[in-house]
């Protein structure tokens, strides 16, 4: 059985509530123009995936309309 | 902190760029803070800057591919990620090493703290012991009751990072808290 926390345990976890607290008032999330970018690029990655995975329609309806092979031996 | 994990449940199960692009927005809102920290005390130079932009496009780009279902363990993730482009950064940089924060750079930020949550006589006093604990630790210990009750990086997660096993780090914090104790006292 886990032993419950001693004083300079608890005491350090709130210390580190406040240090992270008191940084992040200090300093707010700045500009996001980099994860917007990087969102977007994700996007486009699955997307780019997306349309790979699938056969181009073009190809496929080409392969539909192709006549059948003629037979070799006749 | 729960509705962070909501929002990158939610982001992962979305497809619109639209919807991605604004519920990135809110879980950065709330997650840049922790890994500025996270990096600007582990550099301390203007190259952190540079480090946190990698962390935050290494994170974004991998949002949609968390699989976990805790808080923890998304920190844990983030986390993981972040020490990676560290250590990327510390190959390159092998100066470039976390410095101890001094107790007067910790009360400021704890002043910083009781803006939103003011501090009754009891965290004054259970604070105090705390940054005596810390600040006259040795470096080595100090860099694990950092990175254990500051970062919150539970003995796993610092035992992966230090290439250790799990009851290595808990008996190291272990002792390091005693040796604290024997200093303060």
């Amino acid at each position: 059985m886990p032993q419950p926390p001693t004083e300079a345990e608890l005491a350090l976890e709130k210390l580190g509530q406040r240090l992270r607290a008191g940084f992040a008032k200090q300093h707010p999330a700045q500009s996001l123009d980099k994860v917007r970018d990087a969102v977007r690029e994700q996007y486009e990655q699955e997307q780019e995936a997306t349309r790979q995975s699938k056969p181009k329609p073009d190809v496929a309806k080409d392969q539909q309309r192709q006549p059948p092979e003629p037979d070799v031996d006749r | 902190m729960d509705d962070l994990l909501k929002l990158v449940r939610t982001y992962r199960q979305t497809a619109g760029l639209a919807e991605r692009l604004r519920l990135a927005e809110d879980i950065f809102r709330q997650i840049e803070p922790h890994l500025r920290f996270f990096v600007f005390k582990a550099l301390h130079t203007s190259s952190a800057d540079d480090v946190l932009q990698e962390v935050l496009k290494a994170v974004a780009m991998s949002l949609g591919k968390f699989n976990g279902d805790t808080l923890p363990a998304f920190w844990a993730w983030c986390y993981r990620i972040a020490r990676n482009k560290l250590a990327d950064h510390h190959r390159r940089e092998a100066s470039d090493r976390m410095q101890p924060m001094s107790h007067d750079e910790l009360a400021e930020l704890i002043e910083a703290s009781a803006q939103d949550a003011p501090l009754s006589h009891q965290d004054k006093h259970d604070l105090e012991y705390a940054m005596k604990l810390l600040t006259r630790s040795k470096p080595d210990c100090y860099e694990y009751l950092w990175k254990h009750f500051v970062f919150g990086l539970a003995y796993a997660e610092i035992a992966e990072q230090q290439n250790l096993s799990y009851d290595n780090v808990r008996m190291r914090i272990g002792r390091c808290l005693e040796e604290a104790k024997s200093l303060v006292a």
